[in-house]
């Protein structure tokens, strides 16, 4: 008789909960329809159609992201994607890349953080949230901000498909993160307000998403801090201030 | 071994002539021994109330752990083998969790019931393993937005053809396998006196603090005086598992009545 117990069985990898582990460099399945996915041998690519910023505060982090769905760039397939969620108690992850692997993602860090408030009895500290979440998107086609506030204050960290964890006071990505970079390198200072780091990210999303054609459709918000997570999305066209109308 | 038994206790997967598992009945022994825990559905939550008394002065009364968080919406107490106890309750945390990679939306308890359950049978079929030697309650509000995305969860509501009520559940998960749906509940040493005490007590419209002390008042049926430090008490409401710290637990026994130290 088969045995019935897998002595593996109290592993505790969401790859596992989900029934397969993906081995790196295996492609994974062309779920993004975000983004040219041009083929170049046997590799899919996938560009980041997307502008996506974390910018800190004093004591909170606000990542913003746009809300276009584009086809290479050059057909917008979706005008109100949700690229700003929800992962723990006390931090939002913002996503560029190719969409279906970006979607499992987020389901797959959220399990994760759940998993050990509730074996643990304490939520995952922000380090160890990004950790968990450099882990997960290693392989993936996909390249996303975290913005998290824990005990030791707020935090952005850049994360892409190599598995690298990079934390830092402010951050952009996406198609269109020279342009918002732009913005940040201007607007940001250490120790802002909520408001003014709103403001901030939401003029380098809307900045961007006048010059770069596979960004726009509105702004999704999500203000962190120690109370929770608040996220916010609106179609109309952010603004971007004298950022977009051009240095007088 | 007593002369009826005639061996038949020796596997698991063997009945007896007259239909019994010996090993399983054995189980249900070990969860008679071990320390007592309540479950009773109020209008608008779940309570749990456990007692988990100090085998020395010497433990950290923290330690023992009866209540425990499944998904940060609902929650198990247990009652038997502590440690079989731990794997059930990590069983149904990962189904709770691969539900929602899965659908995209949390379970219902009955579903994380059913899954420890289905786990649990499957060791009185199976060659080489021994049964579970603990028992669950498994209980939390169905229908209440996912605390883990904000969002509202089951499709749903009452103007949907065949939709669940949404709703505080009750489940018990016995060692056989076997889950069953309570109003009220409990499972552990001297159960029997807690569960009479409910069958005549226990009435549906109870609200949060009415079903605390009805919870309080069955588990003092069979711990003769729960004290705060000993004492494990949680409410699973719309909002989660919110369980409460010595002082809470110490003014919910006020409050019922039962204060003892």
């Amino acid at each position: 008789m088969r045995r019935r117990h897998d002595p593996r069985g109290t592993g505790h990898g969401i790859e596992r909960l989900r029934g397969r582990r993906r081995r790196p460099g295996e492609p994974v399945e062309a779920g993004g329809q975000r983004g040219e996915q041009s083929r170049s041998g046997d590799q899919p690519r996938y560009e980041t159609g997307t502008t996506i910023v974390g910018v800190t505060a004093s004591d909170a982090v606000v990542l913003a992201a746009d809300r276009r769905m584009s086809l290479g760039g050059r057909f917008t397939a979706n005008k109100a994607v949700r690229k700003v969620e929800r992962v723990h108690p006390t931090a939002a992850m913002a996503i560029s890349g190719a969409v279906g692997p970006a979607q499992r993602l987020l389901d797959s860090v959220r399990a994760e953080a759940s998993l050990y408030a509730s074996r643990r009895g304490e939520p995952l500290s922000v380090p160890a949230l990004a950790r968990t979440a450099g882990h997960a998107v290693t392989g993936l086609p996909v390249a996303p901000l975290l913005g998290g506030v824990d005990e030791d204050g707020p935090r952005v960290y850049e994360l892409d498909g190599s598995g690298s964890v990079l934390a830092d006071a402010y951050a952009a990505g996406g198609s269109g993160l020279q342009v918002a970079y732009g913005v940040l390198e201007r607007r940001f200072e250490d120790g802002l307000s909520v408001e003014a780091a709103t403001e901030t990210a939401t003029a380098a999303v809307a900045t961007a998403s006048e010059r770069d054609t596979a960004s726009g459709n509105g702004v999704t918000v999500a203000v962190i801090t120690d109370d929770g997570v608040a996220v916010e999305s609106r179609a109309e066209a952010a603004d971007a201030g004298d950022d977009a109308e051009g240095v007088a | 071994m007593r002369s009826d038994q005639q061996g038949y206790d020796r596997g698991v997967t063997v009945f007896s002539p007259d239909g019994r598992l010996y090993q399983v009945e054995y189980a249900r022994e070990a969860v008679e021994r071990g320390s007592p825990v309540v479950g009773v559905c109020a209008d608008e939550a779940v309570v749990f109330a456990a007692s988990g008394p100090r085998r020395s002065s010497l433990m950290a009364a923290e330690s023992i752990e009866k209540i425990h968080d499944l998904d940060g919406r609902l929650g198990a107490a247990s009652a038997g083998h502590v440690a079989d106890g731990r794997r059930l309750v990590d069983v149904g945390r990962e189904f709770a969790q691969r539900e929602r990679l899965r659908y995209g939306e949390p379970p219902r308890v009955e579903s994380v019931a059913k899954a420890i359950a289905d786990f649990v049978q499957e060791t009185t079929q199976t060659g080489g393993t021994r049964p579970f030697g603990a028992a669950l309650l498994v209980g939390g509000v169905d229908g209440a937005p996912d605390p883990l995305t904000g969002e509202s969860p089951h499709r749903g509501g009452d103007s949907v053809p065949g939709a669940v009520d949404s709703g505080p559940r009750l489940y018990e998960v016995d060692p056989s396998g076997a889950p069953t749906e309570y109003h009220a509940a409990a499972v552990g040493h001297g159960a029997d006196e807690s569960r009479a005490f409910l069958e005549t007590e226990y009435e549906p419209g109870l609200d949060r603090a009415g079903g605390t002390t009805l919870a309080l008042e069955a588990l003092t049926e069979s711990v003769d005086e729960p004290t705060a430090a000993e004492l494990d008490l949680a409410v699973l409401d719309a909002d989660g598992i919110d369980s409460f710290g010595p002082e809470r637990r110490a003014s919910a026994l006020d409050d019922a009545g039962l204060a003892a130290s």
